[in-house]
């Protein structure tokens, strides 16, 4: 039971000590209460029944010294509980966001972002929250319970039927109410989702309800996910209504049991004192409290317990790509960007890590010179992008080999590979900082001018000293100040102030229009002289001067060779060019000469 | 039992507390707040009703319990209220008085909390739909101030909130403030001198209650604050991951974050540790209020003023007092944040919608399809003009196409025509009629709108094609599919069209979501239509089963097309050619050409690359 929250209760390094010293002071804390009882016992029948002024003071100064006592104990287990779960959330925080950052691509699309979002965020805060609990509260109260129970015992013997059977219909009473209540409030929880989910749903189709003029429709189906909602939360909230009530009828009963039966004892058989009824009747709150809490907290230690299992797939998950032990840095001179892919073929793994059946990508032969740039074309799903991943080694290939210069990506350190090789990914994400953060972040040591030099590359030095901060505007977290397209652009630009030998745009210009497309196409064959380029594009524009052009369909290429072959021998090749640029017959006659070229019969340019 | 079931449900809500928006107007939005848990008269007042009698009786067991020691006291020798030498006899009837008044107090809470429930359900079932009702009623420029995102989380954090609320707040806050009332009045009743000495203590309790949440509630507001920022940071270097791979940050982000949350646990640490202080803290003052009853009451037994019963019967109302004074300090946090959050649901209530019918709107007749563009002006924000001075004809069945650079105004033409926004000058009409004088409903439903971005609903393919028209047969809806070209694929999915589209239509490829679209735009067989091409990544075949689907959805329609790909709108009749809101070239494909403009330029574009690399 437990197995990872105990795991968990031994991840913080203080773990034994504060522990130890927090349930110490817990036993002490309640033994200081509990005595104020039995001091109360005294009060009555050594105090009030024999009628002595004095026992009564001293009694009531020892209660309230020991109620201080007390409170300093509980104080101190305050002190210890809270650090004890503060510094286990924070260790849990930066140990699994280090090792989440540390994970390679195959273990993030695994997990999905989002779902490492709720490990990171919803089930640290769960832990925390069972940590502290178990600590302050969980721990003390089968403590209490048992204290209390024999402090009763040795007092009155013939009174503590009655707290065992109060023990034991409380047990039943509270398993039977608290029973199902989780799978009720889950119920809810779902209910709520789905509300919410017809709100998000509506909020981001506002455009197409009110193109159809469905603004009624909505409500009703909204309405109708509300109204489940509602009948679907009543239940819980009745059954949590009735605890109170539970709890209560237990105490007044037995209440009422120990006034006739303690008071029967002092009356008629004369075997109690008035103080024991009295100390009697305050012991069953203690007794019965500690159990009710236990019941109401458990569900918290349960739900710790699941956090804490799905925070330890996150630690013990191995990373998928990892460098070759002792793998030593390859000397830069001998690296000129030359690439080579050798019946490289590729899957995804599936949810469990097992190996998907079908291949991603299969059987790929490509030879890149250094400096030459190549374009891959295809339908979403044939594997351009996962292609180029494998350079820089984000996936490692299933079977074949993938080379730079001669050397399997395998020997190179990851870190090397990617100082090689910059990227501008499909989805420009830029982080929170300033621009210039952002583009120096893969070489922070550039130059002023290298920046500059990149920026304007990409089109993207116009609009940033448009901004009156120019290069230290802020950057809102991902970037979302900056419309999808000049985002794309400082994604270029970051990808360029390195450098790098090899440069692969993925599809990166998806969100620029036509005019600054072919801007940045004339500024980076200007500046990309030596270094060897890869694009994906879906436009057909963005390809076409490439020296080797690939087209995939499936995971396999079909075709390989520059535009002026690829028109020639390729219907595919030239299909997607008619439907994007129109008839080649149809061709303005002022593209004149390159009319020809655009038709000419293969042969390289 | 109330301290100890409200500890975590507390702590919860301290988190959750929100400072209110300065301009909230307490007393109003309370008042606004607080109508809809009495939308239904009838339980409002049996939950008032119940109320006091649970309360009442939960008052009253403290003196049956008092009478039963007085029994047993007086029986032992002890000192006894009155002159009652109790006989067991008397013991029994006490105990059983007790037995029934615990019976009816559990009874008659139960029934209440039950009502209490089922009148928050409601509540917030109301206040849910009006909001959502409210939302859809309001115009796009509301949408565009607000980003969706962070609408959808105001709005359901909000009504959690409240909810929250309504179910635990108004309850407790009725419950608490009743049993101190009642309390103090028997109380009184009783005896002062011991009264007295029972709410002597009362003032330091409030204010150490008082002043433990002005250390909490602030501690807790910077702790949410911090872990805001550092939940933020995550979630932008997490999802970012990729990127961060790529770029070798890893280490340098995972300083950060320690350091980030670093600052977390020791904020944290502060705000749990002032909020877990409350407890011992009260049990102190508690406990010497219990010692002070315990000294002066005995004392006074002692001396013959009432049976130690009586000590008794104010040691439980002193413990009684206790939970109800800290509750309403605890609550007090939770109700601030509930207030934040219904002044936000209600400054959303409050908006109105910026295009509205006129009152002297009339129907849109049947149209043939002719537009009229006059003189139109338009800005989203006062002084920044989008449009300027357009003014162009469409002729009934003709296709024109809207071209230019991102950010011209090609989209805010398509708002216009469909009256989301309202001209700041000019005139738009349709067949002659002024568009602005017509119910914006009837304008819609004739003005059919295929969206750039393929937006689809979590329902089955069926569902979402009668989406356009409620009234389509599935006849009709098969009909369009098949001309959209959707038909096929449509049949070959599990269930063919009552399969179930996942959020957002994530289990269709792109293409296949347009295509739907498409079909759906026929369904509500439009006379007029507008077009914003997408300009996603579909495979060359399903592009032209696209273009031939829209071929025919176009035919014989006033058609208005945003283009992204110069190639669809070749066959156009008219091309605008639109740059920073001004219309600058107009014609037909080969007219522009030959004009060797702008558009020319933009077609040249495209081949650039491969001009250049010819020479």
């Amino acid at each position: 039971m437990f197995k990872h929250f105990r795991r968990m209760l031994s991840i913080y390094k203080g773990a034994g000590w504060h522990f130890a010293l927090s349930q110490l002071l817990v036993a002490l804390a309640i033994t200081a209460t509990l005595l104020i009882q039995t001091l109360n016992g005294q009060l009555v029948n050594q105090g009030v029944q024999a009628g002595n002024v004095d026992v009564v003071i001293n009694t009531s100064l020892w209660m309230i010294g020991l109620a201080i006592i007390g409170a300093f104990f509980s104080i101190g287990n305050a002190v210890y509980a809270v650090i004890f779960s503060e510094e286990t959330g924070n260790y849990l925080r930066v140990k699994t966001y280090r090792k989440a950052q540390s994970l390679s691509f195959g273990n993030i699309d695994r997990f999905r972002t989002s779902d490492l979002l709720v490990r990171l965020t919803d089930d640290i805060t769960n832990i925390r929250t069972a940590v502290l609990y178990g600590m302050i509260i969980i721990l003390q109260a089968p403590l209490a319970i048992l204290i209390t129970f024999i402090l009763t015992w040795v007092m009155a013997p013939s009174l503590i039927w009655i707290m065992g059977v109060v023990m034991v219909v409380v047990v039943i009473v509270m398993g039977f109410l608290l029973n199902g209540v989780q799978k009720m409030f889950s119920d809810r929880q779902q209910r709520l989702d789905q509300v919410n989910s017809v709100l998000q749903e509506n909020l981001a189709g506002v455009r197409v309800v009110k193109a159809f003029v469905r603004e009624k429709h909505e409500s009703r189906r909204f309405a109708a996910a509300a109204e489940e909602l509602r009948k679907t939360s009543l239940a819980p909230a009745i059954r949590i209504a009735m605890v109170n009530p539970a709890t209560n009828i237990i105490v007044y009963l037995a209440t009422a049991a120990v006034l006739y039966f303690g008071g029967s004892g002092v009356m008629v058989s004369q075997t109690l004192s008035l103080g024991q009824v009295v100390v009697f009747a305050q012991y069953l709150l203690y007794i019965i409290v500690p159990m009710v809490m236990l019941a109401y907290l458990l569900p918290y230690l349960e739900s710790g317990e699941t956090s804490a299992g799905r925070i330890f797939q996150v630690l013990d998950a191995e990373p998928e790509v990892q460098d070759k032990p002792g793998v030593e840095p390859i000397d830069w001179e001998r690296l000129k960007g030359g690439v080579v892919f050798e019946h490289a073929s590729f899957g995804y793994r599936s949810e469990d890590g097992q190996m998907e059946s079908a291949m991603v990508l299969k059987d790929i032969n490509l030879e890149v010179e250094p400096g030459q740039t190549i374009g891959f074309l295809g339908a979403t799903g044939s594997g351009k992008s996962t292609l180029v991943h494998l350079v820089p080694r984000f996936y490692d290939v299933v079977e074949g080999r993938v080379l730079i210069d001669g050397i399997n990506v395998r020997d190179f350190p990851q870190s090397q590979l990617r100082q090689m090789v910059s990227l501008a990914l499909q989805e420009a994400v830029l982080f929170s900082g300033t621009v210039r953060a952002n583009l120096l972040v893969g070489r922070p040591e550039a130059s002023e001018e290298e920046m500059m030099e990149a920026s304007a590359a990409a089109d993207a030095h116009g609009f940033i000293t448009a901004i009156p901060e120019r290069y230290d505007a802020r950057v809102t977290r991902r970037g979302n100040n900056f419309s999808g397209g000049q985002r794309q652009r400082l994604s270029i630009a970051r990808a360029l102030v390195p450098k790098p030998r090899i440069l692969i745009l993925d599809d990166s210009t998806s969100a620029v229009d036509v005019g600054a497309e072919a801007r940045i196409q004339k500024a980076l064959r200007g500046l990309l002289g030596k270094t060897t380029t890869f694009f994906v594009a879906q436009r057909i524009s963005t390809v076409l001067t490439a020296d080797q052009i690939v087209l995939l369909e499936n995971g396999r290429q079909v075709a390989v060779g520059n535009h002026t072959q690829l028109i020639a021998t390729s219907p595919l090749y030239r299909e997607i060019f008619e439907s994007q640029l129109g008839k080649l017959e149809d061709l303005p006659s002022s593209v004149g000469g390159s009319r020809q070229e655009l038709k000419a019969e293969g042969g390289p340019a | 039992m109330n301290t100890t079931t409200t500890e975590a449900t507390v702590l919860r809500d301290r988190v959750t507390a929100d400072p209110p928006s300065p301009k909230a107007k307490p007393r109003q939005t309370l008042g606004r707040m607080l109508h809809y848990m009495t939308l239904e008269r009838g339980l409002f007042w049996s939950m008032i009703v119940l109320l006091f009698i649970s309360q009442g009786l939960k008052v009253a067991l403290p003196v049956l319990i008092g009478r039963a020691i007085d029994i047993i006291s007086g029986a032992a020798g002890g000192p006894a209220t009155g002159s009652s030498r109790g006989t067991l006899q008397d013991l029994q009837v006490v105990v059983l008085v007790i037995v029934a008044v615990g019976l009816g107090i559990v009874l008659f809470s139960y029934f209440r909390d039950r009502v209490v429930a089922i009148l928050a359900e409601k509540a917030s079932y109301h206040l849910r739909t009006e909001l959502f009702n409210h939302i859809q009623s309001l115009s796009l420029s509301f949408f565009d101030r607000q980003p969706i995102g962070e609408l959808m989380s105001n709005v359901t954090n909000d009504i959690g909130v409240v909810n929250a609320f309504y179910t635990n707040g108004v309850s407790r806050i009725l419950r608490a403030t009743l049993i101190i009332l009642m309390t103090v009045v028997v109380m009184f009743i009783l005896n002062i001198s011991l009264t007295v000495t029972v709410l002597v203590v009362i003032p330091l309790m409030l204010l150490l209650v008082g002043a433990l949440g002005r250390v909490a509630g602030p501690a807790f507001a910077r702790l949410q604050e911090q872990l805001g920022a550092t939940n933020g940071y995550m979630e932008e270097t997490i999802s970012g991951g990729k990127t961060i791979i790529a770029y070798r940050q890893q280490q340098q982000v995972g300083d950060f974050l320690e350091k980030h949350s670093n600052t977390v646990r020791d904020t944290g640490a502060r705000a749990q540790f002032t909020a877990l202080l409350a407890t011992p803290v009260m049990g102190v003052v508690n406990n010497i209020q219990t010692a002070l009853v315990a000294l002066v009451g005995s004392i006074m037994a002692i001396e013959g003023a009432f049976g130690f019963g009586t000590v008794v019967i104010f040691l439980t109302y002193a413990m009684q007092l206790q939970d109800p004074i800290q509750e309403l300090g605890q609550i007090y946090n939770s109700f601030l944040a509930a207030m934040a959050g219904a002044d936000r649901v209600f400054s959303i209530l409050d908006e109105e919608p910026s295009v509205k019918d006129r009152p002297d709107a009339v129907q849109l007749q049947p149209i043939e399809g002719l537009v009229h563009f006059e003189h139109v002006d338009f800005s989203y924000l006062p002084g920044r003009r989008v449009l300027r001075d357009n003014s162009f004809e469409a002729f009934p069945g003709q296709m024109i196409g809207l071209v230019g650079p991102t950010g011209a105004g090609k989209s805010t033409i398509m708002n216009i025509l469909t009256r989301y926004y309202d001209l700041d000058r000019g005139s738009i009409s349709i067949d002659g009629q002024e568009i602005s004088s017509l119910f914006q409903e009837s304008l819609r439903r004739q003005v059919g709108v295929v969206l750039q971005e393929a937006f689809l609903f979590s329902a089955t393919v069926m569902e979402n094609l009668r989406y356009a028209r409620e009234n389509a047969t599935d006849q009709e809806c098969i009909t369009a599919a098949k001309e959209a070209n959707a038909d096929d694929f449509i049949m070959q999915l599990p269930q063919g069209y009552n399969t179930l589209l996942t959020e957002r239509g994530a289990n269709l490829s792109q293409g296949q979501r347009q295509m739907i679209t498409i079909a759906r735009a026929m369904v509500a067989n439009p006379r007029m239509l507008i077009l914003d091409e997408a300009t996603s990544n579909v495979d060359t075949r399903t592009e032209k089963l696209i273009q031939e689907g829209l071929h025919r959805l176009m035919e014989g329609r006033t058609s208005f097309v945003i283009a992204h790909r110069l190639s669809t709108v070749r066959k156009a009749a008219v091309i605008l050619v639109i740059k920073e809101g001004e219309i600058i070239e107009r014609g037909s494909h080969e007219e522009l050409m030959a004009r060797q403009g702008f558009y020319y330029d933009l077609y040249m574009s495209q081949f650039k690359g491969a001009l250049a690399k010819g020479k």
